[in-house]
Order: structure tokens, then C-alpha cells, then sequence
């Protein structure tokens, strides 16, 4: 046993001498590609951190090759909606960047983010390629804006695109519902008013505090339509609501939970409202989410939703896939999960480099064990722009010390 | 005079063993009224079956007779004339048992007027006993069946240093809790190490414990207690004692809450001072690290597969937890997949399977026959109810799962589940699992909630 674990870790630091070359090719791999679908035995080419071809047979003399073996290459996974760069340890407040008491929309968390944190190299391993960190839902209306982070590890070059969705919640607490349904609408009433006369009325305080310029333009940008608002809610009628609050100002909408969003399927779709979904939480936990199911995906996608499938915790952010696994199972089609983890979560923040494997986008992929959505798959190699990206972990680390004893 | 003496020790000691029937009297109190209907006869066959001893046979029948497994064995040497379920492609194991649950206890919803599972008043609370919160009606209940749980272990909230008394339940549709209880499975005592007690207390003016050092001390104060009861015999019935007292007379199996190394190892010396056994360590985020030591002192670990990072002391969490505590001390580690979460338990077999694929690719030989063992056989053994479940063998309670694919699959789902024999889950019959009370009428009135 101890041969076999020292020819592992032996083997593991041979693979672990990354690649790093401006052009190559990927050669025999399963590709999920979005234009030309589903291709057994594909090759990639690579060059400078973008994909320029795909098809069967690239012949390229002179440049690195990599054999896929058949394995299965999906783009590397985009995680929406996490606190990755933001926390380190959940219950030690100084660990955490996921808050404010003192602004509400205009809470833009960019310059937290660790670049350094454990939960980066941890969750990359897992698959995760880009995260969409965002303040925590709190008890606030509004909780602040989502930045796009390129999991790399690197101090300086993290950063995808700042501030790119307005996060918020309504639903069962402290005050009625009916309460943040009318103070979203006022929200933007008094967006439009200070769009009109470039001032602030000082009383409005959504979240107990004064708005701020800073959180007044955030929801400017929602109502000019440059950035989607995010509403986590889970029941039927609070999804229905802001459907309705979303057409009346005209506004970009996701809904985030949705746990009932199967119920109204329809208006969503019609609306073109995309859901954040997190496909393994089929609990019952308030009276806003007792129609919670495992077929919420499928019943969604096949009414024509877009879905974006993200984890229930930050830590093990790329657990999104197993979500997505069983979504899988209960009748979601396979290439709609692996679009519901990368493609959609793309497009609905218009992060048009990213998400697909594509000629023009930029290399970030994974190539797999076995099918990524099985529990017992493991990142074989990962890029991102081109770059294969060491897959050594804190935990791998611990792992390798106490097995060696 | 010597007369009088001699009666007056006479007497002391029929009052001493009348005393010692009243302290054991309360294994009476809220006894089991479980008993299953009796089944017909029926052979699962042609599957694939995980026996839970280690065991794999590629083309089996199961033969169930009068709540219990009858026979077991290769498919060509099955018997004729008894009601066939085909296993064709399909695979079995045993039914799936989690040894960390709060169903009932924190149900979903999730109200203030249900959330009965940490009695956050006093960190030495031995006396309370998780059955007398279940909520039988719980919905996350017919969820775990239709992930293939029959049993599961219900234990109090970890914010005390003891919490209180565990029970096993069988996982059946009952208006009792006496109903789902299992019969004959013996008390647990929920301990817990670390951050939770110290938080609790900690944050309280003037209480202790509030540091680590405050744990320790509060256990060995509480023990003390418990020997002096013990060995007393005029003392005043305690509710609090008697649960101590049963642990130190081996009727009731710690099950104790620790994260950290270090405190695990603490907890071991503890236990050799007073003279107990730690049955289970639970969550065990760092048994890798003292895997060995664990095995040595006949101690299971029930963990998790992943999950890290919500407190300091799940910081140092490996994918390879699990594989480590099983392969240690030449392989005989007591490894056990567990959920703490509703969530979790509808599908520990996925669990189980990232857990064994972490250890595969860490260079560990791990075959799922052993790697079932860690959410049966195991869970089983550290719950006292081995002889009667955990593995398919002669004579055991048929509490069977029927698999349409490898449980080791995210694609994998239950297609029927077995509890003594009584089919309570067929994917095929919109009317199991049965619906908690809960769930009629409540979205619509006419309809069941999904």
C-alpha cells in the first residue's frame, strides 16, 4: 500500500508539471461544444489563451499536443452566486467580506476578494474556472454587487469584470413581503427621480440606512438595463410579483432559488426571466418553499427557462455538479446541465469570452476523469486562458503528509 | 444486637437493589411498539448484490420470509414457487442506515415552534431525551426513504457538552415515535467537544465553558458525578445520572461530537479515566490525522465526504477522510459515511461514492463492497443493532434497498425499499412513500404536496 501511495503522489507531481505554452492542441476528447454539439474524438487548438479551431484531425506540426484519451472536455464551470474570495471560515467574522452596515445596493465587493484564499485553488480543482462573487443575502433588501473572478490565484490578474448584477431578496421575515416588493418599486422611483434631478433624498432608507449615492446608482444601472437584478425568492407568488415589478420598470431579472419556480414555469419563460437554482435542495424548509422538488430543473428547462445551476455553499462550490448530476436523473437532459454550469451563467451577465467551447472564446476547460457530472470525477487538467493551472490544494497538502506517516 | 445488624444490612440492601431496579426502570418507559406487518414471500432476483460484509454477488436472490432475510445466494441456486421481483441489472444492498440525524427534531419547515433539538440551557443536559422531540409527521422522513434510508439514528444538537440521549427509529410512517422506535436498539448519549459548547456558554455572562479547557473540566466534573451515583446506591433518582450511569455500565453507547485531533484524543483519555467507551466520534473533520489511534481503541468515525469551512474546526477537511479512517491499522479501520442534514441523507450513497473515489485516487484499494460497509454494516455496529441489521445475511431484518443502477452513480435511484420486508418505496407507485400529515392538502386541498 505504501509503494502504491508513493508511485500516486510520484505520478500526481510528474502530472502536475503544467503546461505552459502560448499554442498546442488538445487531441481525442469527448467536447460538449455549443455550435456544433456533441463530438466523440475532437482536437482543440489553442492559441495564445484562445481556442481557434475545433474538429477531428487538427494537424499542427511544431507545437505541443495533449492527449485527451477520450475523456470528456467541458468549458471550466462558472459558479454564480458565491462568497469564494469573500470568506475564509464561516462563523469567524473577521474571515468574512460577504456584509456591510453601512451600504446596501452600492455594496460592490471587488477589492475583498482574496485572490489568495484557500477556497480558490480548492474549488478550481473541483472544476470551477470563473466565480460570481456576490454579497451574502442577508436580511437586507439589497445586499450589493456581483464582480466576475477568474480563479487563478494570481494578485493581479483575478479580476473578470466588476459589478455586473444587483443583488436582493424578499420573501418571508421580519417585515411583510408586500413591504419589499413596495420598497424595491420605490427603490427605483427614487433611482429614476435622482436619474431626473441628480439629487438624493436623504430619508430613503430601504435597509435602515441612507442611501448613498453609490447605492442609488446601482439601481440606476438595473433600470438602464446595464446590469440584471438578482432576487433570491422561492415561492410561487413572490417569483409572480417580480415578474410583474420587472416588466413594469422594464428591467434585466433573474430570480435566485426559485424552489417553486417549477409552479410557474410558464410566466417565467414568457417574461425570459433565467433562474439560479440549486437542483439538490428539495427541502420543504419555510412555508416559502413547500413545493420544492428534485424535477424543478426539468420541469423548468423544458418549458424553455434558462437555468443556471449553482451550489448551496460556498466552500464546496463546485458540489454544483453533483446538483446538476441529479437534476440529470430526474429528467433534465444532460447537455442542458452542462449548459446550466457554464454557457447560461455566461450569457446572463454577459460574459461573452466565457462559459462555451467555442472558436474565439477563450481556453478555459477541463478535461475529466469521467463524466463530470458523476460524484467520482476528478478534474484531470485544468486551463484557464490556455494556461494548465496546478491543481495542488491546502487539503491535497494535508492529505499527502498524513498519508506518507 | 449482631441480630439487628445483620437486618438492618438486610434491609440496606434489598432498598440498594430495588433502588437499582428503579434507575434501570426507565428502559421501559416509551418503549417500542413497532412491529411490522407480515409480508408475503418474495425472492429479488438476478441483482447485483452489496452484502454489507464485504461481500459482492454479481447474480443473487434475496428470499424474504416473515419480515426477515430467509436465504441468500447465487441465482442458480434459488429456490422455486415463491413471488418473483426481478433484480435483472439492477443492484441491492442493505438498507441504508444514517447514525447522524435531527429529522424529526429540526424538521422542515423549519419553525420556531418545531426546532426541538438543542436544549441550550445548561451544557450538562444528559437528562433530556431526543424521542420526546421527534416529529413523526417530519417530510425530510419519506424523502430519506426514497433515498433508501430504513434507519436512522436521531440524536440532540451539539451545543452542549452533553446533549442528551440519542434514539434509533426505523424509518416508517407512525403518529408515535414508540412506533418508529427500534426495537431493543440500545440509548445513546450525544457528547460534543470543541466549538459549539464553548460558543454557547461562552457568549453567556459568567458561564461556563468558554474555552476548551472549560469543555474538559465540564465532562470530568459530570463524571465524577456519575461514578459517585454509580456506586451509590441511597442517592436521590437523577434523570441527568442515570443516562451517565448508563454509559458507564455499557447500556448506553457514547456518541460524541469532535472535530479536532487533539480533542478526540483527549476524549479517549477521558473515557479510560471514568471507564467508558467511546462508541463513535461524529464529524471527526480531522480523524485522518489520528486514523490509527482511532482503530486502536475500537472507536468508529462517522464523517462526511466534503464539507469544510463553516467553523475553524472544519478547516483541515481532506476528500480522503473517510478512506483513511477505513484502511488504517491494516484495515481495520471502523469508517462511517453520516449526514447531519436532510438534505445529505436522501442520498449518502453519493456520498459514500465520493468518498471512495477520493481514497481510489489517493492510491487506497477500496472496492465498493467495503465501501457500502461505510453507510450499513458500520453505522450498524456503532448503533449496537448490528446483529439485526446493516447486512444481508440470514436472519436479519429485510430491510433491503433494490437499486435500478450502481449506487455509486449521481444517475442511481432507489426503485424500491424495504423495511422488514414491507415494500415502503416502489418508484412505481405514486402512493409510497406514504405522505407525512404534514403534506396533505398543503399547496393544494386536494392534492398531496408533491
Amino acid at each position: 500500500m505504501i509503494l502504491k501511495i508513493f508511485i500516486n503522489i510520484l505520478l500526481y507531481l510528474i502530472i502536475s508539471c503544467s503546461l505552459q505554452a502560448s499554442e498546442f492542441l488538445i487531441k481525442n476528447a469527448k467536447i460538449h461544444t455549443t455550435s456544433l454539439g456533441f463530438i466523440e474524438g475532437a482536437d482543440l487548438h489553442i492559441k495564445e489563451g484562445k481556442i481557434i479551431n475545433i474538429s477531428k484531425n487538427i494537424i499542427v506540426s511544431g507545437i505541443d499536443k495533449i492527449d485527451a484519451e477520450g475523456n470528456f472536455l467541458t468549458p471550466g464551470f462558472l459558479a454564480p452566486l458565491t462568497q469564494i474570495g469573500l470568506v475564509e471560515i464561516e462563523l469567524e467574522p473577521n474571515t468574512r467580506d460577504d456584509s456591510s452596515k453601512y451600504y446596501s445596493s452600492g455594496l460592490g465587493i471587488s477589492k475583498a476578494y482574496n485572490p489568495s484564499s484557500s477556497l480558490i485553488p480548492y474549488n478550481l480543482r473541483g472544476g470551477i474556472t470563473t466565480s460570481l462573487s456576490s454579497p451574502s443575502f442577508g436580511k437586507n433588501l439589497f445586499s450589493g454587487l456581483i464582480s466576475a473572478f477568474s480563479l487563478t490565484s494570481s494578485l493581479e490578474k483575478s479580476l473578470i469584470k466588476r459589478d455586473i448584477g444587483l443583488i436582493a431578496r424578499i420573501g418571508g421575515g421580519e417585515d411583510s413581503r408586500a413591504a419589499n416588493i413596495l420598497m424595491l418599486e420605490d427603490s427605483f422611483l427614487q433611482a429614476k427621480k435622482y436619474i431626473l434631478s441628480g439629487k438624493l433624498e436623504e430619508h430613503f432608507k430601504p435597509d435602515k440606512i441612507s442611501f448613498s449615492t453609490r447605492d442609488i446608482k446601482s439601481i440606476s444601472r438595473v433600470l438602464y438595463r446595464e446590469i440584471p437584478l438578482i432576487v433570491h425568492a422561492n415561492r410561487a407568488s413572490d417569483i409572480l410579483a417580480l415578474i410583474d415589478l420587472s416588466k413594469e420598470f422594464e428591467i434585466n431579472l433573474i430570480i435566485a432559488g426559485a424552489k417553486e419556480g417549477w409552479r410557474v414555469a410558464e410566466s417565467l419563460m414568457k417574461a425570459k426571466v433565467p433562474v439560479i437554482i440549486q437542483p439538490i435542495d428539495n427541502l420543504p424548509s419555510s412555508f416559502d418553499e413547500i413545493a420544492a422538488s428534485l424535477d424543478n430543473a426539468a420541469k423548468l428547462h423544458e418549458a424553455g427557462v434558462k437555468i443556471l445551476i449553482s451550489s448551496h455553499e460556498t466552500h464546496n462550490a463546485y458540489l454544483s455538479r453533483q446538483g446538476a448530476g441529479i437534476a440529470v436523473s430526474y429528467g433534465l437532459p444532460w447537455h442542458a446541465a452542462i449548459d446550466a454550469l457554464s454557457k447560461n451563467i455566461a450569457e446572463s451577465f454577459s460574459l461573452n469570452s466565457i462559459g462555451s467551447i467555442e472558436i474565439g472564446k477563450t481556453a478555459d476547460f477541463i478535461i475529466w476523469s469521467e463524466d463530470p457530472l458523476e460524484v467520482t470525477a476528478f478534474a484531470e487538467r485544468i486551463f484557464i486562458s490556455g494556461n494548465e493551472m496546478p491543481v495542488m490544494t491546502r487539503s491535497l497538502r494535508l492529505r499527502d503528509r498524513y498519508l506518507k506517516e | 444486637m449482631k441480630k439487628y445488624f445483620l437486618l438492618i444490612i438486610f434491609f440496606a440492601l434489598l432498598s440498594c437493589s430495588e433502588d437499582h431496579d428503579s434507575r434501570q426502570g426507565d428502559f421501559e418507559v416509551f418503549k417500542s411498539t413497532y412491529v411490522p406487518e407480515k409480508n408475503v414471500d418474495f425472492i429479488i432476483k438476478g441483482a447485483r448484490i452489496l452484502t454489507g460484509t464485504g461481500k459482492e454477488i454479481l447474480d443473487g436472490f434475496i428470499w424474504v420470509s416473515e419480515n426477515k432475510i430467509k436465504d441468500i445466494g447465487e441465482t442458480n441456486d434459488m429456490p422455486e414457487g415463491i413471488r418473483v421481483i426481478s433484480g435483472e441489472g439492477k443492484w441491492v444492498t442493505p438498507g441504508i442506515i444514517d447514525i447522524h440525524s435531527h429529522m424529526g427534531v429540526y424538521p422542515s419547515p423549519s419553525l420556531k415552534g418545531n426546532s426541538d433539538g438543542n436544549e441550550a440551557t445548561n451544557p450538562v443536559t444528559s437528562h433530556v431525551w431526543a424521542e420526546h422531540s421527534v416529529w413523526t409527521q417530519d417530510p425530510q422522513m419519506p424523502l430519506a426513504l426514497k433515498g433508501g434510508i430504513t434507519t436512522f439514528h436521531v440524536l440532540p444538537g451539539s451545543a452542549n457538552l452533553f446533549g442528551g440521549r440519542g434514539v434509533t427509529l426505523k424509518n416508517v410512517w407512525s403518529t408515535t415515535v414508540q412506533g418508529m422506535k427500534f426495537p431493543g436498539a440500545p440509548y445513546t448519549l450525544k457528547m460534543a467537544c470543541g466549538e459549539n459548547p464553548k460558543r454557547v456558554y461562552g457568549r453567556r455572562k459568567g458561564t461556563e465553558p468558554s474555552t476548551r479547557m472549560g469543555n474538559v473540566a465540564g465532562y470530568r466534573n459530570a463524571w465524577i458525578d456519575a461514578v459517585n451515583y454509580s456506586d451509590k446506591t441511597n442517592l436521590k433518582r437523577d434523570l441527568k445520572l442515570d443516562t451517565l450511569a448508563g454509559v458507564l455500565n455499557g447500556e448506553i453507547l457514547v456518541q460524541n461530537h469532535c472535530y479536532r485531533a487533539e480533542e478526540m484524543a483527549i476524549m479517549l483519555d477521558i473515557s479510560k479515566e471514568f471507564g467508558y467507551k467511546v462508541t463513535a466520534f461524529h464529524h471527526a473533520i480531522e480523524a485522518y490525522k489520528v486514523a490509527n489511534l482511532l482503530s486502536e481503541n475500537d472507536v468508529c468515525a462517522a464523517m462526511w465526504a466534503d464539507w469544510w469551512g463553516f467553523k475553524n474546526e472544519a478547516f483541515d477537511m481532506v476528500w480522503e477522510n473517510v478512506a483513511i479512517v477505513d484502511q488504517a491499522n491494516e484495515g481495520k479501520g471502523c469508517a462511517i459515511v453520516h449526514s447531519d442534514s436532510a438534505i445529505g441523507i436522501q442520498r449518502l450513497n453519493q456520498e459514500a461514492a465520493k468518498a471512495m473515489a477520493a481514497g481510489r485516487r489517493a492510491g487506497l484499494d477500496i472496492p465498493r463492497s467495503r465501501a457500502i460497509q461505510w453507510i450499513t454494516r458500520n453505522p450498524a455496529k456503532a448503533l449496537g443493532i448490528l446483529d439485526r441489521v446493516g447486512t444481508i445475511e440470514k436472519g436479519k431484518m429485510a430491510d433491503l434497498v433494490l437499486w435500478d443502477s450502481d449506487p455509486f452513480s449521481v444517475y442511481s435511484k432507489t426503485e424500491r425499499v424495504f423495511i422488514d420486508g414491507i415494500q415502503r418505496y416502489f418508484i412505481s407507485d405514486s402512493l409510497t412513500p406514504k405522505s407525512t400529515d404534514f403534506e396533505l392538502g398543503i399547496i393544494q386541498p386536494d392534492k398531496n404536496r408533491l
